[in-house]
């Protein structure tokens, strides 16, 4: 849906009208994306406050910024951040690699009867990880891999596993059919259809897929909380940290908050299209 | 007037269809095992050592070990008020954060459907709460936002007569809701926008052509289109918010007294505060069964959007 | 019923680019049938968009009735459209899809489901597909749905685009006819938009010929056909197409295939005035008539298309060696390789001028 323009030599009344409903439309947008973004842009503005002037009132929006909030965060992070990353970055590429050929299963040459293996995926998401999260602690003990990075890694692929499966399946749908078809008159087999014709038509798709993996591993909080004390202790466990029970302490949460979101947020806007993408073709397909 | 394609074709001869072969089926599978192995293995597991446990008495802080116990675990929670109040707090969040938040989304996924100066920044912004991490936004929501002294929320609402509200005490529940909404708007809004933006534009201009208005349009062409795209906003969203955790423990921790606990936070509660793994196994179990009831409701639902796929 | 007129119209997409309709001036009378037909690009869906009020005027104006309609709404225009890909409502039964714009005029509902019921029997829908939605429907059915959405409306004029170029070739030629004794029947002034010449020639009163946003030439096809005012609009209209070769001229006439075409006089006039030492010859395969040796142009056979009634002779002229279609008798047409003359009318050869098109004539 685009505005029209109108004509300079348009009645007048129609002219006005056509102006102040674009001008009208564009503000309105403007000012629920910029009340939207408040938060979050409140929560960066307080992460350059001394504690002083966080806690005020009226609330500083002018004040002499520093960097001692940062420092300090950047003083801790060190351990969290690097088992955010492993653990993001594992768990995403095991996903994938089960994911893609899953997906392919359930897409290109699918099984007759199988049909019912991506609703038994989706099911295990309705399934709150909740319910378990005792028995599982105990579980976690007796293998020993209480506080270890592998069994965060272990539980985010099953977490994200179904969505990707759903997403990719999505994806592979898009290829031509006859384009399939020419590979298999061309002699291709079943590998070579996946690597040379499939994997490129669908990289796009990939991504978009990885990044709302990393995105729902970065975040995650319940499964590192209940599961890890130190070892494989993950960002969203920094922030806590960063929270004494004691006192308020609003810009060195706001720093912390800021730097274990920046990340995602900095990825998701780059990749934003193709983050649109992936949630999008998950809803068409 | 008849036309040559309106006549009947001649009766045909049944033939079905060949069947595929054994060898190119277990084909077919290959590729699906890995993932389905690896997730039977650790979801279906941990369901399986929950499922062992709830019928155990096990107290994580003794040195008793687990023996068996019948059903006294479940006698416990259904005869719980705080299960029961855990499970309608559950009900309550989900319910209005997943309306609320689709309600929004389809509003700001209608507003961001037309061209405008700067609509790839707006986009951008109002994304942005999405991949906010939760425990963050949390945080941030409960200190420099709602604080009742300091907060940017208080200072906001000056004009209209709020003086120095605190939020997370008396209005709990609400903040916490607010919360789940602001973070889970933006998902449903791109979900809504696909939705829009996969309308035939011909359709649309037919409808303008036959005298349709923007609210006829929306109310009659575009509404009924949106519908799958709602569908499955609401399933995945349920699926996702019924689950929330972080806002309630860093926001409220689950207070003030037990107004903000949901189930999640519920169960947290019983492993790391009552160290009740039986009893938390079995609180575990029955959130299970309920939420395999509402599912297979939602199967319903779910089998329209399957179908809606293969369309 | 009314009369519509472009005057002046013109739309242009960016800034410095050549519009897409420029400064068209057209005149359709009430009830009048009226072809816009041009390859793609001509401008001639713009042209009935712009009618539509789905594309603005950019300049000049557009008339329906009495009443200049240029930023007036679609939807109060009192028009109704044919759409190429019939944009159906995919959610709604074919009789709501016919019924919406009465609905959303507020007809009450008996009334709407009777004019619904009238528009089908028109067209030939059985009662039973008033309840189906258009995915069950097949190609011709979804496009008769489409026409009886325009028709139930009875507007001031109709609207089509390309509406049969999504049917099979067969459904195509029958609905063809359909839509042309339809039109007669309800007297609608209707504008047609096709890239099809046969279509343009067989269904339209007048037909419109469009080209690179400007109207070529507008008349009735037999004018059209015998008449062209261009060598655009001589070439387009007729199938198979005239033959155009530029060709030098030489005293009294052209040269062709080794030997000297008589011009008119008039022709031969006009040349001169405009200092030509060559034209642009324009002969009709059927006006190359097949002569047993007699003739003064000689060629060699090179491909027989055999159409049953007819057979289209692709022929490499003598000469400078130039392929020409001529028309020949089905029965016995030449072989392959063979060597045949032909003769022809000096009133049936046409001159146009190399560089403008514009035809020669007194």
């Amino acid at each position: 849906m685009t505005a029209v323009p109108l004509r300079g030599d348009a009645p007048a009344s129609l002219r006005v009208r056509a102006m102040s409903g674009q001008v009208g439309w564009a503000v309105l947008a403007w000012v629920v994306g910029i009340a939207f973004f408040l938060p979050v842009l409140w929560m960066v503005i307080t992460a350059f406050k001394p504690e002083s002037a966080a806690q005020t009132w009226p609330p500083k929006f002018i004040f002499s910024p520093t960097l001692a909030q940062f420092r300090l965060v950047f003083s801790g992070w060190g351990p969290y951040v690097t088992h955010s990353l492993i653990a993001t970055t594992v768990s995403t590429v095991l996903v994938l690699a089960l994911g893609v050929p899953a997906a392919y299963a359930l897409s290109v040459h699918p099984v007759p009867r199988w049909r019912d293996g991506l609703f038994f995926f989706i099911s295990t998401k309705m399934l709150p990880i909740v319910a378990a999260i005792g028995p599982l602690y105990v579980l976690a003990l007796h293998v020993h891999l209480l506080d270890s990075i592998w069994l965060l890694i272990i539980l985010y692929t099953a977490m994200n596993l179904p969505l990707a499966i759903w997403l990719i399946r999505s994806f592979m749908l898009e290829v031509p059919k006859e384009m399939l078809e020419a590979a298999e008159l061309d002699g291709a087999g079943r590998l070579r259809e996946m690597t040379e014709v499939i994997m490129p038509v669908i990289s796009p798709g990939l991504v978009s897929t990885a990044l709302i993996c990393v995105i729902f591993a970065w975040n995650e909080l319940f499964l590192a909380l209940n599961l890890t004390v130190t070892n494989a202790a993950t960002m969203p466990m920094f922030l806590i940290s960063s929270v004494p029970q004691e006192g308020l302490y609003l810009a060195h949460l706001s720093a912390a908050a800021t730097v274990a979101s920046i990340p995602v947020i900095i990825v998701g806007w780059i990749a934003q299209r193709s983050l649109v993408r992936g949630l999008s073709m998950g809803a068409i397909k | 007037m008849t036309v040559l394609e309106d006549l009947a074709p001649p009766p045909k001869v049944e033939i079905k269809p060949r069947e595929i072969g054994r060898r190119e089926l277990w084909q077919r599978r290959l590729p699906l095992l890995p993932a389905l192995v690896y997730t039977i293995v650790v979801t279906q597991i941990p369901f399986l050592v929950t499922l062992w446990y709830s019928f155990q008495n096990y107290f994580w802080n003794t040195p008793a070990p687990a023996h068996f116990t019948g059903l006294s675990n479940y006698t416990t929670v259904f005869t719980s008020p705080a299960f029961r109040g855990a499970l309608v707090r559950s009900v309550v969040m989900t319910v209005t954060a997943v309306i609320a938040a689709m309600i929004l989304g389809v509003c700001f996924a209608v507003l961001l459907d037309r061209k405008f100066l700067g609509r790839g920044i707006v986009r951008t912004l109002m994304i942005t709460p999405f991949l906010v991490m939760p425990a963050a936004a949390a945080l941030v929501w409960a200190g420099p936002m709602l604080d009742p002294n300091f907060g940017l929320v208080n200072w906001l609402l000056q004009p209209f007569g709020v003086h120095h509200v605190a939020w997370l005490s008396t209005h709990a529940l609400g903040s916490v809701i607010l919360v789940m909404i602001w973070q889970w708007t933006p998902f449903m809004m791109l979900i809504v926008l696909a939705g829009l933006q996969s309308q035939p534009p011909e359709t649309l201009e037919a409808a303008k052509v036959d005298g349709a208005g923007a609210f006829a349009t929306f109310r009659e062409l575009t509404f009924p289109h949106l519908r799958p795209y709602i569908e499955l906003g609401v399933l995945l969203g349920a699926i996702y918010l019924v689950n929330v955790f972080d806002a309630v423990r860093l926001m409220t921790n689950g207070g003030p007294g037990t107004a903000t606990t949901n189930l999640p936070f519920y169960l947290y509660q019983e492993v790391n505060n009552a160290f009740d793994i039986g009893g938390a196994a079995a609180a575990g179990v029955v959130t299970v069964i309920l939420t395999i009831i509402v599912a297979t409701f939602a199967l319903r639902m779910f089998a329209r959007v399957f179908q809606f796929e293969e369309a | 019923m009314a009369q519509v007129k472009y005057v002046s119209a013109s739309r242009v997409y960016a800034k410095d680019a050549p519009p897409a309709v420029d400064a068209l001036d057209l005149n359709i009378t009430d009830g009048e049938f009226m072809v816009l037909v041009g390859p793609s690009g001509s401008g001639k869906t713009t042209a009935l968009r712009m009618l539509a009020g789905l594309e603005p005027l950019d300049g000049g104006r557009v008339e329906i009735g009495p009443k200049d309609v240029t930023f007036v709404p679609p939807k109060d225009r009192d028009i109704a459209m044919v759409f190429q890909n019939y944009a159906l409502y995919p959610n709604k039964t074919v009789a709501e899809n016919m019924g919406f714009a009465l609905k959303m005029q507020g007809v009450h509902k008996d009334e709407r489901t009777r004019r619904v019921r009238e528009a089908a029997r028109l067209l030939d829908l059985d009662d039973k597909l008033l309840d189906r939605k258009p995915k069950a429907l097949s190609g011709g059915q979804r496009q008769r749905v489409a026409m009886g959405r325009a028709i139930v409306r009875e507007p001031q004029v109709f609207l089509m685009d390309e509406p049969l170029s999504n049917l099979d070739a067969k459904l195509r030629v029958q609905t063809r006819s359909q839509i042309a004794e339809l039109q007669r029947r309800l007297g609608i002034t209707t504008v047609y938009v096709t890239h099809d010449q046969v279509e343009a020639m067989t269904m339209g009163h007048r037909v419109a010929v469009l080209a690179g946003g400007h109207l070529q030439q507008v008349d009735t096809p037999r004018h059209l056909y015998d008449n062209p005012v261009n060598q655009f609009v001589a070439g387009f209209i007729g199938s198979p197409a005239m033959n155009l070769q530029a060709v030098p001229l030489a005293d009294g006439g052209a040269q062709l295939a080794g030997t000297t075409l008589p011009l008119p006089a008039a022709v031969r006039t006009a040349a001169e005035r405009a200092g030509l030492k060559e034209i642009v010859l324009g002969i009709r395969p059927e006006h190359l008539h097949l002569a047993n040796g007699s003739g003064e142009l000689t060629g060699e056979v090179l491909l027989v298309e055999e159409l049953g009634a007819d057979a289209l002779l692709h022929v490499r002229m003598a000469g400078i060696g130039s392929q020409m279609v001529a028309r020949a008798e089905g029965r016995k047409p030449p072989a392959p390789g063979q060597q045949v003359t032909f003769r022809v009318q000096p009133d049936d050869v046409f001159a146009f001028h190399p560089e403008t098109g514009a035809r020669l004539a007194g």
